[in-house]
């Protein structure tokens, strides 16, 4: 998603981390307790985890995050004007890649004088599912993380 | 905004019967109409907002997640 947001950013697409709450609360990186923690956890998803993108933060008690459908990792593109064009229950790269380069096309092809209305479509894209990335992600939160998400799915 | 709500979002252990509840994707708002806008913190705790990232660009994409 950083690449993504590199690759795109001088065609004028921005692209923000929106950090929520612990999904997966370990001993190293806890459930949220206070605003001043929470920022504390979003300056480390920068340094530990190497978050290129801007970083913000939602309120603690995830008005944001809770108002979007509160997954714990999903994808929303928004139009200039504030309308949502794309969203996903989980981020993907290729997704929002292949998501990105067609609304591009669609500004290109209206300069071009293309008359377009908008029409909805569903999709179901597929993400690769590393599990060995995954594992490590919930180590780097602690012991405690990893143990409840095995008691959870095995 | 009340402690419980609080608690209750920022749960402390991860299973089903506390994480299971927010996972509402279904009820999120719909493509094509204005999307709610809220405030949002910057890391040095400078406060702005959902729509003042998606006025300032063509697109904006919005990645939301912790660090797992």
């Amino acid at each position: 998603m950083n690449t993504i947001a590199q690759r795109y950013a001088e065609a004028g697409v921005g692209s923000i981390f929106l950090y929520t709450n612990e999904a997966h609360p370990g001993e190293f990186y806890p459930h949220h307790t206070s605003m001043d923690q929470k920022l504390r956890h979003g300056v480390a998803l920068r340094d530990v985890l190497g978050v290129s993108r801007s970083i913000l933060v939602d309120s603690l008690d995830g008005a944001c995050h809770r108002a979007y459908g509160s997954m714990p990792n999903m994808t929303w593109i928004f139009n200039q004007a504030g309308t949502p064009l794309y969203k996903s229950d989980w981020s993907d790269s290729h997704s929002v890649d292949n998501a990105v380069q067609y609304f591009l096309q669609v500004l290109d092809r209206r300069r071009n004088r293309e008359r377009m209305v908008p029409f909805r479509v569903e999709r179901l894209d597929y993400r690769i599912q590393d599990q060995q990335q995954f594992y490590a992600g919930l180590e780097r939160s602690g012991p405690k993380a990893v143990s409840e998400f095995r008691d959870a799915f095995g | 905004m009340t402690d419980d709500l609080l608690t209750r979002y920022n749960y402390d252990e991860f299973v089903p019967a506390k994480f299971e509840p927010w996972m509402r994707f279904d009820q999120s708002p719909p493509l094509g109409s204005k999307a709610p806008d809220f405030p949002l913190w910057a890391l040095d705790g400078g406060e702005t907002s959902l729509s003042a990232v998606w006025s300032a660009n063509i697109y904006t994409i919005v990645e939301f997640g912790s660090f797992t």
